[in-house]
This record gives structure tokens, sequence and C-alpha cells, in this order.
């Protein structure tokens, strides 16, 4: 392997002219985007704008295009990074000189993503997160492959443990690769009706976007008189629908089958002695890594369709990471087998065969009244609408109401040992979140007055990522888990970070 | 009842042994004051309605607009004088509790250990009534945060000292 030398300063490489310029061009495009369709359009109509010759919109195209160009030049000459002993050293900045520096101890990940145009141009961007607020992120756009990994490598190195750390890096193996058959199943086992929703509120943007230029085409006109409606008739109204719907059903899978397989193409996930690595995407390559201590929180998701599959995934909730990145660290694909291995992996010791224990009974209320609200919110506008004609509509809502109770009740448990807690939730979906007491930040008991004559609580404990609640459970029980997990996190002296 | 533990739940600190102070009787003032605050704007809005609007349908809603203003400020101003007498705190030899809460009551503990930092804010009306505000940072989302409303002033700098010089103390 290369080596490569961090400790002057250097510029990223040369194609990084390109990106920069590739990524400032797609901003500008993207500010200026209503403005050039209306001017795209407006040029189509009339042949000019705002009586400007054919000549002079090229020269004007032309300047944008050199001033983008500029800027990508000034801001790549500008740009130089090095490594010392402890810190990260960034010099940015045209006119306003930015310096920053982070010490390599507060850094919380190294990312190494490719997207398309870096796919191409055969460089990788590598960006460098650190704890506290996003802005503080940094991204250099265009690296060598190798030069990037040498870096990553680099930053991950404590000043104190140089040799002892490289040579664990070179023990690893491939843990888990999702094929693509098991990529296309778990792509087909999605909530369609999640994708539904996301198309839905991409087309009603655009529309909302485009509404007058739309008006102008009279798209809806013509879309009135090619398809003839002949409503008259149940039968075909019912038909229609049903075509509809099925349109609809195979849109909505087909969306969520190739944006699983974008997102998570060539999935792997690397076992280094230290850390666990996760790869994947198709278009935007994402590499990151996961250091056991700083993870939070391990949720555990499938449901009976994926279970009978064999689908598991797990969501790795870290410290500090923004709800951007956060959805990054969602595993899929997994085979049961291979959960219980990776959760071993990122928190020694855990073990899932301890007895369970349910919520009071009292839980079955909170979930009647939540569906009867439900129930409640369906009638009142359906009674306004129709009168009371669609009252049947009741029958299939009740079941479903019914089933939400049971399953939800039936899903709830908790487990707490010395060292961790672990909920179990979910109704379609089975949820399992678990946690290490050492890394909680607070604990709160919750009591309504309806709860108290009842000696009901609930008790949500909070860890950097996020809260887990175990819901409604003994006053007595609460309280003494309250205790015992205070107890726990005060005597311990280990970091939660 | 927890499984696979050696310690005996018995024998640790229990909440329920815990005293908790309530704060500052001084704070219910600056709750209602601005209470009347935020509802006198609605009453000035309701004035003013009353006398420039014309519309004779509206002027028939008033009297009742009114009335329902009316019965949501002395349920608010109700309910919060009673929710004020659970505002409780106590601070332990490694933890800080926080109680509140009428209808839904909750009772949060932040560990000192895990305490981030530490802020003492006083408003132009809580220097006035010799009150702070103590704020408890943790590294977690907002959750698990706390503020503790009307403290003493000295309270406030005496917890904030303690608990400054332990988080500083171990790192």
């Amino acid at each position: 392997m290369e080596t490569f030398d961090f400790s002057q300063p250097i510029r990223q490489s040369s194609k990084g002219i390109l990106v920069i310029f590739g990524f400032n061009f797609y901003k500008f495009l993207k500010r200026f985007f209503v403005l050039l369709i209306a001017f795209g359009i407006s040029l189509s109509k009339k042949n000019s704008f705002f009586n400007l010759t054919p000549t002079l919109i090229i020269l004007v195209t032309s300047l944008i295009l050199i001033i983008i160009l500029a800027i990508a030049i000034l801001m790549y000459l500008n740009f130089k990074f090095y490594v010392t002993k402890d810190d990260f050293h960034l010099n940015r900045g045209i006119i306003n000189k930015e310096k920053t520096v982070i010490p390599k101890s507060k850094i919380q990940n190294v990312y190494i993503k490719q997207n398309l145009l870096q796919q191409i141009i055969n460089v990788v961007s590598v960006s460098i997160e650190t704890a506290g607020d996003d802005k503080s992120e940094i991204e250099i756009s265009a690296l060598d492959k190798k030069m990037a990994l040498a870096l990553k490598k680099d930053l991950f190195i404590k000043s104190s443990s140089v040799s002892a750390e490289i040579s664990l890096e070179d023990d690893k193996k491939i843990f888990f690769k999702a094929s693509p058959y098991r990529l296309l199943l778990e792509g087909i086992s999605q909530n369609h009706f999640k994708s539904f929703l996301i198309i839905m509120s991409f087309f009603f943007g655009l529309y909302y976007e485009f509404k007058d230029y739309l008006e102008d085409f009279r798209i809806q006109e013509r879309i009135e008189n090619t398809v003839q409606l002949k409503s008259d008739t149940l039968m075909n109204f019912l038909i229609t629908n049903l075509i509809v719907l099925i349109f609809v059903v195979i849109i909505s899978s087909l969306f969520s089958v190739v944006k699983t397989f974008i997102v998570n193409f060539d999935l792997e996930v690397i076992e280094h002695q230290k850390r666990v690595e996760i790869n994947k995407g198709l278009f935007n390559k994402v590499s990151l890594s996961l250091t056991p201590s700083r993870i939070q929180n391990l949720v555990i998701k499938t449901n009976r369709f994926k279970r009978y599959l064999g689908l598991y995934t797990v969501s790795v909730k870290q410290a500090m990471v923004n709800a951007k990145q956060r959805k990054s660290f969602v595993i899929v694909a997994l085979e049961r087998l291979q959960v219980s291995d990776l959760v071993q992996k990122l928190i020694e010791n855990y073990n899932s065969k301890i007895e369970k224990y349910k919520p009071e009974w009292y839980y079955n209320r909170i979930s009647a009244i939540e569906m009867f609200v439900m129930i409640l919110v369906f009638n009142i506008p359906a009674y306004v609408i129709f009168g009371t004609e669609k009252w049947w509509i009741n029958c299939i809502l009740f079941p479903i109401a019914v089933g939400y109770i049971y399953l939800s009740y039936k899903k709830a448990y908790y487990q707490i040992d010395d060292d961790f807690v672990t909920v179990g939730s979910g109704v379609i979906d089975t949820t399992t979140t678990i946690l290490e007491i050492h890394k909680i930040q607070s604990v709160e008991l919750k009591q309504s007055i309806f709860q108290k004559r009842r000696q009901i609580a609930s008790v949500i404990i909070s860890t950097a990522s996020k809260g887990t609640k175990i819901p409604y459970i003994n006053e007595k029980t609460a309280i003494d888990i309250y205790n015992f997990l205070l107890y726990r996190v005060e005597t311990q002296n280990k970091n939660w970070m | 009842m927890f499984s696979n533990s050696q310690i005996d739940i018995n024998t640790i600190p229990s909440l329920e042994d815990i005293i908790l102070t309530p704060i500052s009787k001084q704070y219910l003032k600056i709750i209602l004051i601005s209470k009347i605050a935020f509802f006198g704007v609605f009453f000035i809005i309701l004035f003013l309605a009353k006398w420039f609007i014309d519309d004779d349908e509206f002027q028939t809603i008033i009297p009742y607009a009114f009335l329902i203003l009316i019965i949501i400020v002395l349920l608010n101003i109700t309910l919060g004088v009673l929710a004020f007498k659970k505002r409780k705190y106590a601070l332990r030899e490694r933890d800080i509790i926080y109680s509140k809460g009428l209808i839904v009551n909750s009772v949060t503990t932040v560990p000192i250990k895990r305490i981030q930092h530490i802020e003492e804010v006083r408003s132009w009306l809580a220097r006035h009534f010799g009150l702070a505000t103590l704020k408890i940072f943790t590294a977690g989302e907002s959750g698990s945060d706390l503020s503790i409303h009307g403290l003493p002033a000295d309270e406030a700098k005496r917890i904030h000292d303690f608990i400054s010089e332990r988080v500083n103390g171990n790192v």
C-alpha cells in the first residue's frame, strides 16, 4: 500500500474542481429551478425572452458557467488540509478565510461517499463528523480512494496507540453481504403505503410548483377529453377504480423495490477488531464505521411477513448524529442468526434469554381509548359527508381496532438485567429496542392522575439518541426499576461515550 | 424481580425516601403575571373587535367569545395554581431530581455524572422576586434536559456551584 503524508498542507485531487463545479452548478440549478423553467417556457412560446437575442442568451449562459467555474477553481485552490499528531486542520474560504481545527478525539465518524459524478471521475468524498451541531461538519469532496482510506485510518489513530491500532485494523472479515435476491425480498416486504405517500407528496409538490404553467397547457382539459369516463354504469366505475388501485399498488411496490436497491446496493457489513464498518449505496456510495462505545440504542425490526422470509432490520443509533445521517445506520435484510451475532458484536455480553415482563392490563385500556378516538375521527367526517349510509365502514374498523389492541399488548414486554434494558413494542412491526444501562442520560417516572388511582406508572429512559418508554407497569415495580437504573448509572464509573 | 441481578433492590436508595422541596412561593406570582399578560392580549383583541367592527352578526358572537375566554382563563389559572404545588426538586449526592405536573405527573432524575453543562438564568421579572432558573443540559435529546424554574437565587447558586464542581471534577 502506498503511503501518504498528511503532515503538510495539501489540496484535494485536482479532479476536485470538477466535483465542486458540479456541486455548485447543481445548487445554482436548484435555486433558480422555477425561474429557469419559466424562462424555457416563455422562450418556447415567443422565441424570445425580454427581447433578448439568442446570441445574448448564449453569452449570458456561458458567463454564468464561467463564473461558477472560477468560483470552483478558487474554492479548490483555497482548500487545504493536514493532519498533525492530535488534530485535523483545514483552511478554506475565498474571501472569508476559515480555519478549522478538529481534535482527533472529537471525531465521531469518517464517512467515505461517492456520488454519480464522483464515480465517473473515480474519486471519493470524505466527510468528518464531530460531536456537536451539524455546522461543524466537514467534507473533502474529491480524494483518491486510496488516499481517502489512508486519511481515514490516520484520523482514527490516536496519538498514543499508533502501532497497535494498525495491526488490529488489518484483521478484518466480511461479516454480512446482502445478496440481490434478499434485497429484492426486502424491497417487496417494505411498507408500500409509505412509498405511496412519498410519491403522492412528490407529485403534489411538483403540481403546486407548476400549477400556473400546467394551467397554461390545459392538461386537465386534455386528459378529460382523451379519457371519456363512462361512469353511468356501476360496473364501469368499479373497474376504473380497480385499475387505478392496481396501478397505484404496482407503482408503489416498484418504487419500494427500486428505492431499497438504490439505497442498499452492495450492502456489506465488515467486521474489524474494534469497530464495524458498513458500506452501501448505488449512486451514493456510503461507507461508515460504528464504534461500539458510541452506540446508544439498537433497534431491531421485523414483521410477520418479513419474519417468514427471514428478514430483520437493525438500526443503530449513535450519539450526536443528526437526523439526516441517522437513516444511514440501518442495516437491512439480515437473517435471524446474523442479527444476534451483530448485536453481540456491537454490545458485548448481551443476553436476550432472560425473563420477559409484561405491562399491566391497563395498557389495553389506553390502546382502546386510542382506537376509540381513531374510529371517532373516521366517523364524524364520514357522517357529515355520507350521512348514515356508510355506517358499515365500522364493521371493518372495529375488527381492525380489536386486532390493534390485541397485537400491541401481545408484543409489549420489557427485560432488565444488570447491564441492559430491552423493550419490545410494535403493532404490525415487531420492534425490539436495546440500550446499555451505563449510557443512560436521565430517567423519568410518568404518571397521570388516572393512573395514580390504579397504581400504574411509566418509566422513560433517555440515552443520548432517544428516549425509550416502559409503558404502564405497576407503580411499585416502576419505582424499583427507577431506583435500580439510577443506582447502576451512578455507581459504575463507565463513560456514556 | 430483575433477572440475573446480584443487587438487592431493597438496599439501594429509593425514590420514595426522598424529601422533595417545593420551589419558591414567589414563583407563583411570576406564573400569574405571565398568564395575565398572555390572556390580556386576547381580552384586548376582543375589546378592540367590540369597538371597531360594525358587523351586527359579529357583535352577537362577542359576548359568547368573552364567556368562553373567561372560562378558559379561570380553568387555566386554577390548574396553574394547583400544578404549582407539584413543582418540587431535590438534590442528592449523585443526582438531581425534578418533579412536576398535576394531571400528568413526572419525576425526572439526571445523574450529575451525565450533566454536560449547567446554566443559571435570571429574567428581569425573576430578578425582581429574587428568583433564578437552573437549566441543566445532558448529552441527550431535549427530552432529557431539565429546567427548574423559580428557585430562590441563593439556592440556585448553591446547586449550580455544587454541580459544576462535580462536573468539572469528573472530567
